[in-house]
């Protein structure tokens, strides 16, 4: 064939091939972990390497200034906001309300296909966990749900109806463990633990056979070593939960989840040792709940200092390597095969408890524990670093998109007592007080990291520390909601805001996006919710002002 | 008809079996008679104790801060989704009693506390009712 022609010809078959590609709502450049099933986000991170990113490419910078919404769906009940991160599935979206109403719609129109409301024991009522929950996880023809009243459950996911429903816990002996997020699937087993790391009960992870719903292991977290804790009754009280949602890894067939904080969350004088598993990724068999290694990030821990956040998988010098953080506002860079450190880099701009960590060996130098009667300066403070709403990385900018909180709080150690109601907690303090970092005035912000050593690439302020998920895109979008409701499209080179829509509920939950007759949506869920505005309105006074919600908002270009 | 000595006996230990069973049941609540019905007992309104004492209030403080303060109302009140206790004028005793008692759901959730005796709830009460009585925070 002659030269020009040839030339003709792979014009015609690559402009026909990204006609198809942009047709199917998705033209990308990249494969493997993070771009596979681009149409959809089937699982809680949208891929188990947890990056949050899409890699549909409809929507652009150029036009993004363009988005309306699409569709709202209002589920009608409002209380503790709307913390879901949606799963949508060919065409279908499934999330959670308040008391675990779950719901399945439309993602084309936002109509309701169908709507389970769990019947929750009365005891539900009871506890300091109450109404929220942070989605559903969807597979093997199931919607799956951990219940507010310590319950697995699976419903058809066709229909909503029943299949199964396993009791795991024993709320009223546990001082109300339950479920405040959804189990995960590996393969064919469903796990995830409970509520109740500063409560004095032993923290566990629960596995059930997904399909019938019979337990198939149950580990208990707070280890079985005089090492690790002095008396039974201070591992038994120990706490040590799994309350996040961890991930698997089905190339090497590992969970990765993360542990809570030991109890009493500020007085550790009763538990000496140090306190395995707490504050600790771990990487488990699926089979038998087995640990293939652990890495503990704070032994004896004594700031509330959880593990629990997202395992994020990212290419590190050719080969995926875990990148961590942890509520103390450090983030641990190690081998996802055996935990060995590579790094601890510090993300947090304010910190007090320790001199520093050791990058290679992760040790806290110098600790700066809480005392019994003394008042003392704590940064970060008990909500950490940052909540648990996750951030997002991009593989074509190699960089980290997520918020942190600059505040510290003043605590007094205190004995902990006898706790006396289902409802109460052991956090081992007479006071505690947010306060500024010192020298500066508190706030929060959106930045923009190399995952790997930490340096800054761009970071923007906000008066009140975002507590939304992140969300990034193949053409390079930083998707982040505020506190007081705007959703914001930010360009993830440089952070400039090229977008921004006011849904009138602060966001919490996680922003999604999905393709449908090859037509993208970005999904925000709204609704101001969670412990953490009651915790912070006493240094941001305004939060007491903010409203709640609850509803879930599609936008298109078109 | 004439009674017996042994009618008069039995009569009288009959008598003293009653009164001594009586006497060994535990005081009845008079709430008890209307939770049989599906009614629920009316608060009480009024605290059993002095609320300005303030051997009640150190206990209410120390209560306070171990279960209302850190997540939820903020040391000495100022936290929460309520607006602050210092400088409050509108707080009454049976207000704050019920609340306590039985929690709230709104867009935000407050748990209830009916599980802490009544006493212990009067002592909250108390601390809550010294907060307000002091200046506002500016």
């Amino acid at each position: 064939m002659k030269k020009h022609k040839v030339k003709q010809t792979l014009k015609i078959v690559s402009a026909a091939v990204a006609l198809g590609l942009t047709m199917q709502g998705a033209a990308y450049a990249g494969s493997g972990p993070g771009y596979e099933d681009p149409n959809n986000w089937p699982q809680f991170h949208r891929t188990y390497n947890a990056w949050h990113f899409s890699p549909l490419s409809q929507i652009t910078k150029a036009n993004v200034k363009k988005l309306k919404v699409a569709w709202i769906h209002q589920p009608g009940n409002i209380t503790m906001g709307q913390q879901s991160f949606p799963i949508v599935i060919d065409g279908v979206l499934y999330y959670i309300s308040a008391n675990n109403n779950v719901w399945a719609v439309d993602a084309a129109t936002g109509k309701t296909i169908w709507h389970y409301e769990t019947k929750l024991d009365p005891v539900a009522n009871e506890v300091f966990y109450k109404a929220a929950s942070r989605g559903v996880t969807v597979g093997r023809g199931k919607v799956f749900v951990g219940t507010l009243d310590g319950r697995f459950l699976a419903l058809d996911q066709k229909t909503g109806k029943e299949v199964w429903s396993t009791q795991l816990t024993d709320m009223k002996k546990e001082f109300g463990a339950l479920f405040s997020a959804p189990p995960q699937l590996a393969g064919n087993v469903l796990f995830g633990g409970t509520t109740g790391g500063d409560q004095p009960i032993i923290g566990k992870i629960f596995a059930v056979d997904a399909d019938t719903g019979k337990r198939v292991w149950t580990m208990e977290i707070p280890k079985n070593d005089p090492k690790s804790w002095p008396s039974e009754k201070a591992r038994s009280e120990g706490g040590g939960t799994a309350w996040w949602p961890g991930t698997y890894d089905p190339t090497t067939d590992t969970i990765y989840i993360g542990t809570s904080n030991a109890a009493p969350d500020y007085y550790p004088d009763e538990r000496k040792g140090d306190n395995l598993y707490t504050a600790t990724l771990l990487a488990l068999n699926p089979k038998d709940g087995s640990i293939k290694w652990h890495r503990q990030e704070v032994p004896h821990d004594a700031w509330d200092y959880d593990s629990v956040y997202e395992t994020l998988l990212i290419p590190i010098n050719g080969k995926d390597t875990i990148v961590h953080l942890n509520k103390n506002g450090f983030v641990y860079v190690m081998d996802k095969d055996n935990g060995k450190l590579q790094n601890v880099w510090q993300y947090t701009e304010n910190q007090n408890f320790t001199s520093g960590i050791d990058p290679k060996t992760g040790e806290i130098h110098n600790p700066n524990y809480p005392e019994v009667g003394k008042q003392k300066l704590f940064c970060p403070n008990l909500l950490g670093t940052r909540s648990w709403n996750p951030g997002a990385y991009n593989p074509n900018t190699k960089l980290w998109y997520s918020t942190g909180m600059e505040v510290c709080n003043t605590v007094t150690g205190a004995k902990q007592e006898k706790v006396e109601t289902i409802n109460g907690l052991a956090l081992g303090l007479s006071e505690i007080t947010l306060v500024d970092p010192p020298g500066k005035k508190g706030d929060g912000w959106l930045g923009a990291f190399d995952p790997a050593t930490g340096k800054v690439k761009w970071k923007i302020r906000f008066d009140l520390p975002p507590i939304s998920a992140v969300l990034t895109t193949e053409t390079g979008l930083v998707f982040m909601g505020d506190f007081r409701g705007s959703v914001h499209a930010y360009d993830g080179d440089n952070g400039k805001e090229l977008w921004n829509f006011n849904t009138g509920s602060g966001i919490r939950g996680g922003i999604v996006s999905y393709a449908v007759n090859g037509k993208q949506y970005i999904v925000v869920p709204s609704g101001l919710g969670s412990h953490v505005p009651g915790f912070l309105s006493g240094k941001f006074p305004e939060i007491k002002t903010l409203p709640g919600g609850s509803s879930i908002i599609a936008f298109t270009l078109e | 008809m004439k009674t017996t000595t042994l009618q008069k006996t039995v009569s009288l230990l009959t008598l003293l079996l009653c009164a001594s069973a009586y006497a060994m049941e535990p005081a009845k609540d008079p709430a008890d008679a209307t939770q049989a019905a599906t009614k629920p007992a009316p608060l009480p309104t009024e605290a059993p104790f002095d609320l300005t004492d303030p051997e009640h209030i150190a206990l209410g403080k120390k209560r306070f801060n171990a279960y209302c303060a850190a997540y939820c109302h903020g040391n000495e009140g100022s936290g929460g989704k309520t607006p602050a206790f210092k400088g409050r004028t509108d707080m009454t005793q049976a207000m704050l009693f019920k609340v306590i008692t039985e929690g709230r759901v709104g867009s935000d959730v407050m748990p209830s506390w009916h599980a802490f005796t009544e006493e212990k709830r009067w002592e909250l009460v108390a601390y809550i009712m010294d907060l307000g009585r002091q200046p506002a925070n500016k």
